[in-house]
């Protein structure tokens, strides 16, 4: 059998079954949802991060391209505690490794305890618990990847749903979700996707209806180009935001954002909405949290759990956004008019623009 | 919108709870757990809890439980009558079942709950009607856009004849309805049949053509419905939450592993879904969320779902059914996940939102979630096949399963193998006598109860999973997993442990197909730890003490000890603390009572400060809710895993009186376990020893003769030729049954040789290892059962109870009362001192139950077992006196005169009668007898014996006092009440609707009466109290709350 070990931040190594060869290193995280693994996996928000699952059984139904986020396979190394043949070949494929026969509850309770911490993992069949703790000490914490956008953006802008009737939308993208650019193309609009450090000028070109930032992963304060973004068009155009998109805003209006112990990830966060009084199931995958929102934007939606702020509406400006994942996928489908409402933002900013083009 | 929740308390409101009643197949002890749940809630909240329940042996029928107790019949009258003596300002309909909804739905329709103010609370009833009938079902599915199957009827007109039909008419009628539907195959279902008889899965034309020719013959509204064919599609249930700011959550998913077109019920199910990707997962929830707003429920709710692969992402979806209530699957949800759904749904019906309900599990968070877990959850229900040879267990779309076990793992086979050892089945099968093609047809191809076994056989004989699966329809995953259990267990035979018990083995069942000492075994394989049952997978803190164990992966070996094998456990092992081992899954002989008893000892110990942790599988339970004890182990019933709990607790005892044989049964290997390990903790009251002499025949009978109790004469036999001789010797007829049963299995009266040789070759097969015991058989004899608790130097008599049949009916199938009627002071004082002798001689600590047999003025004892028995709960509840409580107190070293414990004898008459489960089993024999066959009791109490008996008749809703009578039997009186006729052919006359009641013993008469739900009697005893009943029952019923029936402090037999 293939050797596989696990050394964790502080040094206690753990024994699993190898199930897809190699050495890695990254941000060991986990997620609780029991379904969505193929979304989950192809999710860039990954990116830089190890990945447990903490549902035991992963890669019940198979493994299907259509249900990718993404092309690639994002985390750096994957761990659970058992893996189907399905799943594990693929890892293998993309050269992702995996680790199962793991006890991923005390995984998870550790990283509940002591927080989101590094780790190394080594999987072949001549490793040893050595080659994992060289890992682990090679490791990186996340806001010392200064330029991971660089890893999950498009290089190039790309545009989606080319003359589709509705809105066009600029979107940033710091690592997007496929269903994001879906749910979007799904309701007419015109999707320009650029990258992580476009230029203004590159948003000018597009001349969107709506400045949309996306998820993505690592630390907010590492995309200062988009930051540069929101400022810049803020007071125009209307922004939109989703999970790092939502940081990248308050940081951009003089909002702060902060790390938390291990973030919320999975497919159960309640979310209160403070007007409606109604608490909606979202999709989270976020390590990092705004902290205060600023003078320019007031928090709609909490956290149940935690309080955090889930939902930010400006001010004085046309922007929402939210921290959890309204495209769902994997997730529920509770909060997808989240699109709708963005869309109406813009167009009701491009009417009002109309008159005045005349 | 925001409901203003000020007023979402329950201060100064009086909120009437109606139970489900009976345990029946269907509707088992979930109910139970459910109210007993909400009634905590809603008085956590302020409120006054005014309950009524038929069922004396629950929990939520205990005094403390509410403010106002009524064990009555639930019947519209009853509750009337309680509504209009407790002015409540609400009732909650949702909880209390199918029973508690159809009631509240009665008390609506007859305008009571408008006449006295009484608010429905919860979900409204315009959305149960909208459930319950499928066309309005159909259409408000429709409007929302959620895909039924499809579905549209073929009938005749006005006038028409199937015989004048031509072949092309009835050819062109069928193809409309089959394109209607989507195609073939399709189901075919004749409407108004009896037991829905002629409908099925049609897959060719022609024979549906034939199908539908015959059903519209048969057919009383001459219809033949047909519908879209799902069978073999997966079966979902989703558990909903909503409140009345439409805030809406799912609790959990249920994936059931047997194909579609088999009940639920009696299907192996498994939480969280396995099979179905995020989308289709997704696409359900929402539908689920769409269908509970559409309907307005506020509270707990069912939906059903089928579910395929059809090639898209998701795959393809139908909406089923919706349960607009709190159910057995919601029990069993709440025990998978740990959310409290009765609890909140109480909550909920207050008006309280979700976001507002504290998580009790976290203490952090609130109701506002979706529980996330981090394990595998795998049902399987238990069937009474060992009861009725006569019933064919194929699983339908009917239950015939009285109970259940849930299992909690980290790999589905260790779920799945933790939760069939909890079900306490072995299949009655000699695989080896069982040809492949045999194994095929009868035992994978059909669903039963063994097929589980039969699939782990056919893996043993080499088939593939291609194959089985082919042959179940059960999904490949699944499929492939039970290959691997069965390729463990080949392995562990090689010597090979590990998998095996990863796989969910016992390592005692391990040693036991290797050949190997327990010792050898342990020393290898991974040891097991205790995890957390947190609803959230890890993510937050867990406040609450649920546990279950899982084996450690391949890495590790030989038992844990110390922290390792407490895992997550947070007790403290210096505090004392005792384990209570519960009864497993409801069974017939096995019922909720055994629960009760465990939930009192559980609460008697922490009365006295002691640490109580509970040891149980059955997720219908009280004893399984994560506040009743300071540690649940959801678990197998085995010394193995009973040992493993003391040891990580540090538990200083063990109580294995109060689950009934399940918990009994474990007592001696417990006992040898716990000195392997060395382990400080021993079986608390009556010892093992004893236990166990009560049972071994032999011993039990020298000790009377020793006493100078009389016993019936009778021995035991380990052939025909030895019990042919016993039985001359003690002359017919006698009473022959096999040594150690449970509930009367395959216990009989024979009245001569022919009798007993066919007894012996049909249904025992003496043997040396397997003797049988022939004894007197006391006609006409008047029979006692007795509950005591002793503390080694006294005995507390809770109560005597006399039973309404005589002898040949087992006792827990007979209705008895407390106090008795028909004995004289002086053999009831005989009964005292009979019953204060066993229980020094058995050195009892504890309860003890003496079942007795008066004839002629003598005494004689029939059995005596010191243990819990199934009267105890309706002995409380006669007497006030709680017996299962003063007994774990003693078992933990109390003794009755520091505990002040005092006998109580009421002055009002009640009656236990029991509910039968004859209608829910097609072919079975419905005359009482020595088996027992009964599946749960109702009380009925009045001032004296025949209103009581007609109470219970009313609770068991076989009262019935006017109309056209059959009266078979030798009881007169029945002729001043009804019109006696008599008929050529009796069933004939039944099922025409000419009969309203039957008092007979003839089978053929009785299962027509089953058939068409005719009250009816099959003993002279049942037929005399019925006439009896009759006459006292005046028409006024009077409804009184359990604690205001008067009673005096005085001594059983010492007046």
């Amino acid at each position: 059998m293939t050797e596989a070990y696990v050394a964790l931040e502080g040094g206690h190594v753990i024994e699993g079954r190898g199930r897809a060869p190699g050495t890695a290193r990254g941000e060991l995280v986990f997620t609780t949802a029991y379904t969505g693994y193929e979304e989950s996996l192809t999710d860039p928000s990954y990116e830089e991060q190890v990945l447990t699952f903490s549902y035991p059984l992963i890669g019940n139904y198979g493994v299907r391209e259509e249900r990718f986020e993404d092309d690639r396979v994002h985390p750096r190394a994957v761990l659970a505690k058992e893996l189907t043949e399905d799943v594990a070949d693929w890892l293998a494929e993309e050269g992702v490794p995996a680790v199962d026969h793991l006890d991923t509850r005390d995984v998870v309770t550790d990283i509940r305890d002591e927080g989101a911490m590094k780790c190394g993992i080594a999987v072949g069949d001549d490793v040893t618990e050595k080659d994992a703790l060289e890992q682990l000490e090679q490791c990186k914490g996340m806001s010392e990847h200064t330029d991971i956008g660089s890893q999950v953006s498009v290089d190039e802008p790309v545009v989606r749903g080319e003359g589709n009737d509705g809105e066009t939308v600029a979107l940033v993208d710091c690592g997007a979700k496929g269903s994001i650019v879906d749910s979007l193309l799904a309701r007419d609009a015109e999707v320009h996707v650029l990258p992580y450090d476009a230029t203004p000028a590159d948003v000018e070109a597009v001349d969107p209806d709506v400045l949309f930032i996306s998820n993505g992963p690592g630390d907010p304060a590492n995309y200062g180009a988009a930051i540069d973004l929101v400022q810049e068009f803020v007071a125009e155009t209307p922004v939109a935001g989703i999970c790092l998109g939502q940081q990248i805003v308050a940081e951009a209006l003089g909002g702060t954002t902060e790390k938390m112990d291990f973030g919320h990830r999975g497919v159960n966060q309640p979310v209160l909405d403070l007007e409606s009084g109604q608490v909606v199931m979202t999709t989270q995958n976020h390590g990092y949290t705004v902290d205060e929102p600023g003078d320019h934007l007031e928090v709609t939606q909490i956290n149940v759990n935690d309080d955090t702020p889930e939902g930010l509406d400006g001010i004085d400006h046309d922007i929402i956004t939210r921290q959890y994942h309204p495209e769902a996928n994997p997730g529920p489908e509770d909060t997808l008019d989240f699109f709708d409402d963005v869309l109406a933002m813009a167009d009701e900013r491009a009417q009002r623009a109309v008159p005045a083009d005349d | 919108m925001s409901t203003d929740t000020d007023d979402a308390t329950g201060d100064g409101r009086k909120i009437l709870l109606i139970g489900s009643g009976p345990i029946q197949i269907g509707q088992a002890a979930e109910f139970d757990y459910s109210g007993a749940q909400a009634c905590r809630a809603l008085r956590e909240e302020g409120a006054e809890v005014v309950l009524v329940n038929s069922n004396p042996a629950t929990i939520m029928t205990d005094p403390e439980m509410a403010d106002q107790v009524y064990i009555e019949p639930i019947t519209t009258d009853a509750i009337a009558e309680i509504i209009r003596e407790e002015n409540p300002d609400g009732v909650i309909a949702g909880l209390g079942g199918q029973t508690g909804l159809n009631v509240t739905a009665e008390l609506a329709e007859e305008g009571v709950l408008e006449e006295h103010d009484v608010d429905i609370m919860g979900t409204p009833l315009d959305t149960i009607y909208a459930t319950e009938d499928r066309d309005l079902f159909r259409q408000r599915m429709e409007k929302i856009g959620q895909p039924v199957p499809g579905s549209t009827t073929i009938s005749l007109e006005e006038g028409e004849s199937v015989s004048e039909l031509t072949e092309e008419d009835l050819t062109e009628r069928v193809q409309e309805a089959v394109d209607e539907v989507g195609g073939l195959p399709v189901i075919a279902r004749t409407t108004y049949t009896l037991g829905g008889s002629g409908s099925g899965v049609v897959h060719e034309f022609d024979e549906l053509v034939e199908r539908v020719r015959k059903g519209l013959r048969l057919s009383r509204n001459s219809e033949v419905l047909i519908t879209e064919s799902i069978a073999g599609w997966v079966e979902y249930e989703y558990e909903v939450m909503r409140d009345a700011d439409d805030s809406c959550i799912i609790i959990c998913n249920m994936e059931n592993i047997d194909p579609m077109g088999i009940h639920t019920g009696e299907s192996t199910v498994v939480t969280p879904s396995q099979i179905v990707p995020d989308e289709g997962h997704q696409e359900m929830r929402t539908a689920a969320l769409d269908v509970i707003r559409e309907l307005g429920i506020q509270g707990g709710c069912n939906i059903q779902f089928a579910w395929r692969d059809d090639g898209t992402p998701g795959g393809e979806y139908r909406v089923v059914e919706v349960n607009p209530r709190v159910s057995r699957s919601s029990a069993l949800a709440s025990k998978a996940t740990g959310y409290p759904i009765a609890r909140v749904t109480a909550k909920v019906a207050l008006g309280k939102r979700l976001h507002e309900i504290e998580n009790e599990i976290t203490g952090e968070t609130t109701a506002a979630f979706e529980p996330a877990i981090d394990y595998v959850v795998t049902k399987v229900p238990r069937w009474p096949k060992d009861k009725f040879d006569d019933v064919d267990f194929e699983l339908t779309t009917a239950m015939k399963s009285t109970g259940e076990a849930m299992a909690i793992g980290r790999s589905f086979e260790e779920s799945l193998l933790k939760a069939l050892r909890s079900s306490e089945y072995e299949p009655d099968v000699d695989w080896a006598d069982v040809s492949d093609e045999e194994l095929e047809e009868q035992y994978l191809a059909r669903p039963s109860p063994d097929r589980p076994y039969a699939m782990f056989e056919a893996f043993e004989r080499g088939y593939t999973v291609d194959e089985v699966v082919e042959l179940t329809g059960i999904f490949e995953w699944y499929t492939e997993r039970y290959a691997r259990i069965a390729e463990s267990t080949r392995a562990a035979q090689e010597g090979d442990f590990t998998e095996a018990a990863v796989a969910g083995r016992t390592n005692a069942a391990i040693a036991s197909v290797a050949g190997a000492d327990v010792d050898t075994v342990e020393q290898q394989v991974p040891g097991r730890s205790y995890k957390q049952v947190d609803t959230c997978a890890g993510e937050f803190e867990a406040e609450t003490p649920y546990y279950y164990s899982a084996r450690k992966n391949e890495f590790e070996s030989g038992p844990l000890e110390g922290q390792a094998a407490a895992g997550e456990l947070e007790v403290d092992p210096d505090v004392e603390s005792v384990i209570v081992v519960g009864g497993g899954p409801i069974r017939i002989g096995q019922g909720v009572e055994f629960d009760y008893c465990s939930v009192h000892a559980v609460r008697a110990l922490r009365e006295l400060g002691i640490d109580a942790h509970v040891v149980n599988n059955n997720p219908e339970t009280v004893s399984t809710d994560y506040d009743t004890s300071d540690g649940l182990f959801f678990e197998p019933i085995t010394a193995e895993e009973v040992a493993d709990v003391a040891e990580a607790t540090g538990a200083d005892g063990v109580m294995v009186q109060f689950g009934g044989q399940t918990s009994v049964n474990i007592g001696e290997p417990l006992e040898a376990e716990l000195e392997r390990r060395d382990l400080d903790c021993e079986i608390m009251g009556t010892s093992v020893e004893a236990m166990d002499l009560a049972e071994d025949r032999d011993r039990f009978n020298a000790l009377m003769d020793e006493l100078g109790i009389a016993q019936p004469e009778g021995g035991t036999a380990f052939s025909k030729e030895e019990a042919l001789q016993l039985a001359h010797e003690i002359g017919y007829p006698v009473l022959v049954r096999p040594s150690y049963v449970l509930g009367g299995r395959a216990m009989d009266v024979v009245y001569d040789d022919d009798d007993l040789e066919t007894y012996i070759e049909e249904a025992v097969r003496v043997s040396p290892e397997k003797p049988i015991l022939v004894d007197d058989f006391l006609e006409d004899a008047v029979e006692l059962d007795v509950d005591a608790v002793s503390d080694g130097r006294s005995t507390l008599i809770g109560g005597i109870m006399e039973h309404v049949e005589s002898a040949g009916v087992h006792s827990g199938d007979s209705a008895c009362m407390i106090p008795p009627r028909s004995l004289e002071a002086d053999t009831l004082a005989r009964v005292r001192e009979v019953t204060e002798d066993i229980a020094e001689a058995l050195e009892t600590r504890g309860l003890l139950n003496v079942q007795l047999a008066v004839r002629d003025g003598e005494v004689y004892v029939l059995e005596a077992n010191p243990r819990s028995s199934r009267t105890v709960p309706f002995v409380s509840k006669a007497t006030g006196v709680p017996i299962a409580k003063l007994a774990a107190k003693v078992m933990a070293g109390e003794t009755l005169s520091t505990l002040e414990a005092e006998e109580q004898i009421p002055e009002h008459t009640s009656i236990k009668e029991v509910v039968l489960p004859f209608d829910r089993l097609p072919g079975s024999d419905p005359r009482l007898g020595p088996e027992m066959k009964s599946t749960g009791e109702v009380m009925g109490t009045a001032e004296e014996f025949g209103t009581a008996y007609w109470k219970a008749q009313q609770a068991a809703h076989n009262a019935v006092s006017e109309g056209t009578a059959v009266v078979d039997l030798d009881v007169d009186g029945f002729e001043d009440h009804f019109d006696v006729e008599t008929f050529d052919d009796v069933p004939g006359a039944i099922r025409e609707g000419k009969v309203d009641f039957v008092v007979s013993r003839d089978r053929d008469t009785l299962e027509m009466a089953v058939e068409e739900e005719i009250p009816y009697l099959s003993t002279e005893a049942a037929a005399e109290a019925y006439v009896e009943a009759l006459r006292s029952f005046d028409g006024e019923l009077e409804v009184d709350c359990v604690s205001e029936r008067p009673k005096r402090g005085a001594q059983w037999g010492d007046e």
